[in-house]
């Protein structure tokens, strides 16, 4: 009997390992499985949609501009479609450094 | 976006209160625009109404500016015989603006103005503060 525990102890404990590498390999295999079938939106696409925003923001400031020099805007609007596009840009970089940082401490993993 | 809707609709009503000025502006500079002639009516005095109106764009209730109405009280009348508008009796019809009136008004529109540029700031601030959580 007392020889039995410890080894039930380490067949415990090498069962839970292997079933932790099958829980570490599986959820790659479905995450690669669903980047390649496009099911839902992936980051590219996320980081992709909103630098177009961005883009899109900044051009309805700038129209906004010019008409404010040419006389045809309203300050208001001005000012409101230039800090729209300013908190864009902020939110956007933000997002950037934050990815960056994260890519990053990804390469300097050890392998 | 709700911080975007936000922006915007204290945009509405910074538009609200510069149409407001605009109409503080029109009813003060007119305060002593009497007619030419005898039957002339002087300048009415104008009060600028505000809606509520449901913006799917914004997804929120905005402020816009309605009809401009008429003020109908009474025009003041003065004594001045000299005048080209004076009636028989030598009296002018003024228009029903009284300036004192007009400058409340105009406090009030500076302060709500003011209320409204407030929100876009501390909107703004509540962005950045929560932006900076990524930051950090």
């Amino acid at each position: 009997m007392a020889i039995t525990t410890p080894f039930n102890a380490a067949a415990a404990a090498y069962g839970n390992a292997s079933k932790l590498i099958n829980q570490a390999a599986t959820p790659n295999k479905d995450l690669l499985a669903q980047t390649g079938q496009g099911g839902g939106p992936n980051f590219a696409e996320m980081l992709a949609s909103q630098v177009q925003g961005v883009v899109d923001t900044g051009r309805a400031s700038d129209q906004m501009s010019l008409d404010m020099v040419n006389g045809k805007a309203n300050v208001v609007d001005m000012v409101t479609a230039l800090s729209q596009t300013e908190i864009a840009i902020e939110s956007m970089v933000t997002v950037r450094d934050r990815v960056i940082s994260a890519y990053e401490e990804i390469m300097r993993m050890p392998i | 976006m709700d911080f975007n809707s936000s922006l915007r609709i204290a945009a509405t009503g910074l538009h609200a209160q510069t149409a407001r000025m605009r109409v503080i502006a029109e009813n003060l500079a007119n305060a002593d625009s009497a007619g030419k002639a005898p039957g002339d009516e002087p300048y009415r005095r104008r009060i600028p109404t505000f809606e509520t109106s449901f913006d799917p764009d914004v997804g929120g209730k905005v402020v816009e500016v309605g009809k401009l109405a008429y003020d109908m009280s009474d025009f003041t009348s003065r004594y001045e015989p000299g005048h080209p508008a004076a009636d028989a009796k030598g009296y002018v019809q003024y228009p029903n603006v009284n300036s004192l009136i007009e400058t409340m008004d105009m406090r009030e529109a500076q302060r709500t103005y003011e209320a409204n540029l407030n929100v876009v700031t501390v909107t703004r601030q509540m962005l950045g503060r929560t932006l900076d959580i990524l930051r950090g």
